[in-house]
């Protein structure tokens, strides 16, 4: 008797899919288990947050001059404990020097990242700031139009889905629905739902958590139009490394056309980051592997006060002046 | 004809590459060559005259140099500038980012050890890497002739009868209740033992809340297993996560017989002997597809290409609770191992030796 490996597999991802369903696995949990180990672990295994790494620095400032004293043999403890009393004023007098020099330190890293992070923001080279402050929902333009097309695209992938920018977790509850095993990220303050995986965490950040290869979806919508372009080029280095073989990948971003048309003029012209046109993320789908991307025009948005009947000319005249707000770029990973 | 004499970082008598290179040994006494054992290092307990130190070799401009290459070592300079014939007999070099991490002295020597792979290519007769997966890492580094010959594990000789007590004893705390996962290698950061408690610690939180991890193997970073141990304290799985280190034959027998399921999570291994142990014991394995694992394991285990908890914990459960998939799996190990058996790695390695020693003749 063989075994069918690959049955196998999708019966036990659907077993934790039911899991995760039926509350049995809490959202947090998984990720608490790699925060404890995280205080274990030295800093150099930590993934790269500065911030945790800084933090650990700090606490490391602090010299402890108080040897342990404990032995498994008779009367050592006393000897060390004598020992540990007649030199302990030597080793304060050292350490408080020591510690001073790397609380300096540590400080003028602290303020060092500081800097850094101004820096990143006024340049517009800080890939997860939000370069113009939005309400944390408005995550997907025409998100109606595109939650079926989403759908269809994801609902026969085998493995876990991610969501980035997934607002209030609208694709996410209409993949579970379908019985895809999907989660979503966003930035803090967004709403989250108990009864959906949401996590908060930056966009960057979270794809640098997740091992190569893991995931079966991936929907980037929201930050495709608001980071800058290294950034963005970054972001698709990241999210197709995520990618496992046969995965498939959707952008869904707002039209730079439409994008111009509907924003003030101050936004335009101070943003540093802007959405690319629909053929240019098949590029760059194309240009780090996938297959065969398929782009979707959004719908066509005429203003109300703009008359219609006017037959085919005018029609045309429609195309013309109100194109699709929107696009979505599907591609797939080669197996 | 040439004799043919190995060289070894650290010689120890018990590890697979110290028991690999005196079955070597053997195999080209019996091919009529004479062959001895060089070391850097040599551990305690190693019987008088069994393995020299290395400035001890005599210089035999004839001799084909044998090196078990496994990690970086100063022996390795000395040896690569010798004008000898040499070959080199691939173990795999762990990551050394990620034991450097914990031990920096010892992600030195690994760091080291890759840049040696690349120094021998260009003066090495042939590269005999014990998986697949090392002879393409051994192609990548410039080697221009390679061939694979599996590690020469004598699994008859190990298979001693399991220690009654430390059997009893196992079987006793199963009266209560749950599972039992093993894993058996060192304690290191690449073997991922925390990724192991944490897919244990969601195991027994979803599926069994009695079950017990058994975790053999003795230590090969003190940093790793002090945050280890604290972990599993943190996590208040102390009394069920047994750290049991390095223990004799008959006590790993006695594991491997009471053990419901072997869960390999590490995330590089250059082949993984302790597989081949678990499938010839009838145990039905959960392993990460990392590195050689795949490979050694051969269909003959469920592979994940996640280890996230969540699946490490489902396979397990599945693996335990489906008599029909445990038996299979059992089968297609046991066939598997078999292909490991002694007789075939050992006529496969003398092949590939006489081979050699046709062409330098």
């Amino acid at each position: 008797m063989t075994i069918d490996h690959k049955r196998l597999l999708a019966e036990i991802e659907e077993e934790v899919r039911r899991k995760r369903e039926s509350g049995d696995l809490p959202p947090h949990l998984e990720r608490e288990l790699d925060i404890v180990f995280a205080r274990y672990a030295p800093v150099r295994a930590l993934d790269g947050d500065f911030d945790q790494v800084l933090t650990r620095a700090e606490q490391a400032t602090f010299i402890d001059v108080l040897a342990p004293t404990a032995s498994s043999r008779p009367v050592i403890p006393h000897v060390k404990r004598v020992l540990r009393k007649s030199v302990v004023w030597i080793f304060r007098y050292v350490a408080q020097q020591a510690s001073g020099f790397n609380e300096a330190i540590a400080r003028a890293v602290r303020l060092l990242g500081t800097r850094v992070d101004a820096l990143e923001e006024a340049t517009g080279t800080r890939s997860i700031a939000p370069l113009v402050a939005g309400d944390g929902t408005a995550t997907m333009p025409d998100a109606e139009h595109w939650l079926p097309v989403l759908v269809d695209a994801l609902r026969d992938v085998q493995g876990r889905v991610l969501h980035v920018e997934c607002g209030s977790g609208e694709l996410v509850r209409a993949l579970v629905n379908k019985g895809v095993d999907a989660y979503g990220v966003h930035a803090e303050g967004a709403p989250a739902d108990a009864e959906l995986d949401i996590r908060i965490d930056g966009v960057m950040e979270h794809l640098g958590k997740v091992p190569a290869g893991a995931l079966a979806g991936i929907v980037l919508s929201g930050c495709v139009d608001r980071f800058p372009k290294a950034a963005l080029l970054r972001l698709a280095d990241q999210a197709v490394a995520r990618l496992a073989p046969g995965g498939v990948l959707a952008v869904v971003g707002t039209d730079p056309v439409a994008w111009e048309r509907d924003r003030s003029p101050v936004e335009v012209d101070l943003g540093a980051g802007r959405p690319l046109h629909a053929a240019t993320w098949a590029h760059l789908l194309v240009e780090r592997g996938l297959h065969a991307p398929a782009v979707h025009d959004g719908p066509r948005r005429r203003p109300a006060d703009v008359p219609d009947g006017l037959g085919e000319w005018g029609a045309r005249i429609d195309t013309l002046l109100f194109p699709p707000a929107s696009f979505g770029v599907v591609a797939s990973r080669p197996r | 004809m040439p004799g043919v004499h190995q060289f070894i970082p650290t010689y120890a008598s018990r590890d697979a590459i110290g028991t690999h290179a005196r079955h070597v040994r053997a195999i080209l006494r019996d091919l009529g060559v004479a062959s001895d054992i060089y070391a850097e290092g040599i551990s305690p307990g190693v019987p008088r005259g069994e393995a020299q130190l290395f400035k001890a070799y005599p210089d035999r401009s004839d001799a084909v140099l044998l090196y078990q290459l496994s990690t970086g070592c100063k022996m390795a300079d000395w040896l690569v500038a010798r004008p000898e014939r040499k070959v080199v007999n691939y173990h795999n070099v762990t990551p050394f980012t990620v034991f450097g991490a914990w031990e920096p002295v010892v992600g030195a020597e690994l760091r080291r050890g890759r840049e040696q792979l690349a120094e021998f290519a260009p003066r090495t007769e042939l590269g005999i890497a014990v998986s697949h997966y090392n002879e393409g890492e051994l192609q990548a580094a410039g080697y221009r002739r390679t061939t694979v010959a599996p590690v020469l594990v004598d699994l008859d000789a190990v298979a001693v009868a399991a220690d009654a007590t430390a059997l009893d004893r196992l079987r006793q705390a199963k009266v209560r209740g749950g599972v039992d996962w093993l894993f058996v290698g060192r304690v290191a950061p690449h073997k991922c033992q925390h990724d192991l408690v944490k897919a244990f610690a969601l195991y027994r939180r979803v599926y069994d809340p009695r079950a017990r991890l058994h975790i053999v193997g003795g230590s090969a970073s003190h940093a790793y297993s002090t945050a280890l141990e604290k972990y599993i304290r943190a996590l208040g799985l102390h009394r069920n996560v047994y750290l049991h280190g390095s223990v004799p034959d008959g006590v790993l027998a006695a594991h491997y017989a009471a053990a419901d399921v072997f869960v390999c999570l590490s995330m590089h291994e250059g082949f993984c002997v302790p597989l081949v142990e678990a499938m010839r014991s009838r145990l039905p394995i959960v392993a990460h597809a990392a590195a050689a694992v795949p490979e050694t394991l051969a269909g003959a285990g469920v592979l994940l290409d996640l280890k996230d908890p969540a699946t490490v914990a489902a396979a397990a459960y599945r693996v335990v609770t489906d008599a029909a998939l445990r038996s299979t799996l059992t089968e297609a190990g046991l066939a598997r191992a078999a292909e490991f058996a002694f007789e075939h790695s050992r006529r496969r390695f003398a092949a590939v030796m006489e081979e050699l020693l046709e062409t330098v003749a």
